[in-house]
């Protein structure tokens, strides 16, 4: 490999005068024939311990090179990398779920994320030479999408010379005929380019999915081709007990990197979360007659579950209700279900007395069941709706409250007696 | 002490304003174009370090001509001192690596060294979050990222600010660096002014920029490639690792359900107790 002399002949192109600070190539470090193998994954931790979409990108990354091997007959690697104070352990685990190799570096001054000196020794892991390896920069490099994987990922991938996609829900590896002449190089031919990493991202705040691609130009090589991974999308795979090496690395790091220090750190109090439960009960409007009991009666509903949290609409947030004092804290906005609250995707979401407005929608319609009650049949949440109970909710919610308690409904509009009841006393 | 705020124009995305074709696909030409909303956050950060520290703000962005609206848009609505829009065909159809370059050699060719650069985070159209930091590896300057308060100690010339740090919880932290740095705000900056005096100034300057606004294009630079000493072969497409092959319409959410309806009887009600039965607790 060399790194490619951007000289007048090479440009090939008329001299127009301009003295061209890029052709000096003070950013740009492309590899000229470069070799490229292997998928390497940024793995990212907090407090000791690989955050979940650490895992999520190593199974995916161990599925697509599967394939990627059998496909094209190779022989390419799962490389993860991770960076920190005292990460061995992190390294060997990311063997488990699913790297071959796994490249570290420890420094005291490293245990909490910078963005330059992990951009630096992230670029020279990539960079350097080793036993272990015979290629010049990997093929894919895959970060999380988190905030500073994110960052990281944008930094690696300029100092890199090479593009990336970011937040990405779908990665898939297949041959791409490309007919765009900045990338064929000649208008009208179309040029095959292999093993091209499929990039699929929701894109225009959501309005569409983008397939992006990063393609050599026919003059300078892109690679490696890059990608950010939203947290969630992939499954966390199965801890399996895997080969692998695990591989120290010696940056040297240099003063020059720290130029931002982090003086203090703290949780996040991040109120109530109302994501991540089995079950969510939302309470709207229709508690008017009697908010008070109606906040109870949703209460004690959550309280027969296992996991479940309670939720409310803007509408109880901005109304002027009178609650008494003890279920006013279940009543402010960080309890808000809907587009400038909460988005919940609980397996069961129970809507009571909630019309379904669509900011509210937005906030739960990716539940798996929902449960509405109303007294409304037509109110719109029946266009989300998996069951409609048509009835009132100071009726309803002690009825599937007995249901959950006793497993099975009781009817409790004739005192709860009719079941249980009998046998005992004719003994 | 010298401030530029990197904007973007961008559809507007708000509801009522979008508009799709037969298809699904996204009608572009239909939809105005309005100051990225994020960058907003990143032109108020400015407009406080100026209350608060006096100076200059340049309001920078990359478009077509038409852009122009955007930048005097940004004026108007939150503060400028002068304008700057990189206008070129050759800067058209850029990927963020393509675009940082331009930005960031735009930044280097300024006669007055920034003290601190600003971004949003994130466009609503690309949504990348990534020409922020990469401009800032093209200048090597620090970088504070998803920054939402920042302190400029004058005596030291350095910076103090909070960033929100993605984790199982989240967590903020402080971090320190010296100017000249990239800052990338978070929308939730806060942008606040705790002191009376602070309030004033600030009205006062949002009342001179409103007036500016009136004729924006006075206050205007406009540079293409040439003025920016660029090879046409790095910026633009032409500059740029990647392509968009593909844009499929996202699938309307599962949201689309038929209810089973049903009274709130003991028969009718079967169904749903064995939904949620095997969620009760102990």
């Amino acid at each position: 490999m060399e790194v490619a002399e951007m000289s007048e002949e090479d440009n090939g192109e008329e001299d127009d005068g301009l003295e061209h600070p890029t052709a000096e190539k003070q950013y740009v470090k492309a590899l000229e024939d470069g070799k490229y193998r292997d998928m390497w994954v940024f793995c990212e931790k907090q407090h000791g311990e690989l955050l979940d979409v650490s895992k999520e990108m190593l199974g995916k990354a161990r599925e697509l090179m599967d394939k990627y091997n059998d496909d094209y007959d190779a022989d390419e690697r799962v490389v993860s990398v991770v960076i920190g104070d005292d990460v061995e352990h992190l390294a060997q685990e990311t063997i488990e779920y699913g790297a071959d190799v796994a490249l570290y570096q420890n420094d005291d001054r490293l245990e909490r994320f910078l963005h330059r000196p992990y951009t630096e020794i992230f670029v020279e892991m990539a960079r350097t030479d080793a036993d272990w390896r015979d290629y010049d920069e990997p093929r894919y490099v895959v970060f999380p999408a988190t905030n500073n994987g994110r960052d990281l990922s944008a930094q690696v991938q300029a100092e890199l010379d090479s593009g990336l996609a970011s937040d990405c829900s779908d990665l898939y590896i297949e041959d791409h005929e490309e007919t765009n002449p900045k990338k064929t190089g000649e208008p009208g031919e179309s040029k095959m380019f292999e093993r091209t990493l499929h990039m699929k991202r929701p894109d225009f705040s959501g309005y569409e999915y983008s397939t992006i691609l990063c393609l050599d130009n026919p003059e300078r090589e892109f690679h490696p081709q890059g990608a950010s991974v939203i947290p969630g999308t992939f499954d966390v795979p199965e801890k399996q007990n895997r080969e692998g090496e695990v591989i120290e690395f010696d940056s040297e790091l240099k003063d020059g990197w720290f130029g931002v220090e982090i003086t203090d750190h703290d949780l996040l109090d991040e109120g109530v979360d109302l994501t991540g439960h089995e079950v969510v009960v939302a309470l709207g409007r229709g508690i008017g007659d009697d908010p008070t009991l109606g906040m109870e009666l949703g209460l004690e509903l959550v309280d027969e579950f296992d996991d479940a949290a309670l939720g409310i609409t803007r509408g109880i947030v901005t109304s002027s209700y009178d609650f008494d004092g003890h279920v006013e804290e279940y009543t402010t906005e960080e309890r808000q279900i809907g587009e400038t609250g909460q988005v919940v995707q609980p397996e069961v979401y129970i809507a009571a007395g909630i019309s379904g407005a669509v900011q509210h929608k937005v906030g739960m319609d990716e539940s798996d069941t929902i449960i509405t009650v109303n007294k409304d049949p037509d109110a719109r949440i029946k266009e989300f709706s998996d069951y409609f109970i048509v009835g009132d909710l100071f009726e309803v919610l002690p009825q599937l409250k007995e249901a959950v308690a006793e497993g099975e409904l009781k009817a409790v509009a004739d005192g709860g007696l009719t079941e249980g009841e009998g046998g005992d006393d004719d003994v | 002490m010298h401030y530029v705020v990197m904007t973007k124009g961008v559809p507007d995305f708000r509801e009522g304003q979008v508009e799709f074709d037969e298809d699904g696909h996204l009608k572009r030409g239909n939809t105005p174009t309005v100051m990225n909303p994020n960058d907003r956050f990143a032109l108020r950060a400015a407009l406080q370090m100026k209350v608060k520290h006096g100076g200059n703000v340049t309001l920078m962005g990359m478009g077509p001509p038409g852009y122009d609206k955007v930048l005097g848009e940004g004026m108007r609505d939150v503060y400028a001192d002068d304008l700057l829009l990189l206008s070129d065909r050759e800067f058209a159809a850029a990927d963020t690596w393509a675009t940082s370059m331009t930005l960031a050699t735009a930044i280097k060719e300024m006669d007055d060294t920034p003290d601190v650069v600003f971004a949003g985070f994130k466009t609503a159209d690309g949504e990348t979050g990534h020409t922020g930091p990469q401009t800032n590896w093209c200048l090597e300057w620090p970088l504070l990222t998803h920054v939402v308060s920042m302190a400029y100690d004058e005596d030291g010339g350095s910076i103090r600010a909070k960033r929100l740090v993605e984790g199982d919880p989240d967590e903020i932290e402080t971090v320190e660096t010296t100017t000249p740095a990239v800052v990338v705000t978070d929308p939730e900056f806060d942008t606040s002014y705790r002191k009376a005096s602070y309030r004033l100034k600030r009205k006062r300057l949002r009342e001179e920029t409103q007036e500016r606004a009136e004729e924006f294009e006075d206050h205007m630079t406009t540079w293409d490639h040439q003025d920016l000493n660029l090879d046409p072969e790095y910026v633009g497409l032409d500059g740029s690792p990647t392509i968009v092959s593909g844009v499929d319409p996202i699938p309307k959410a599962p949201s689309e359900r038929e209810p089973t309806f049903m009274e709130p009887d003991e028969e009718e009600m079967e169904q749903v107790v064995e939904e949620i039965a095997a969620y009760g607790g102990g």
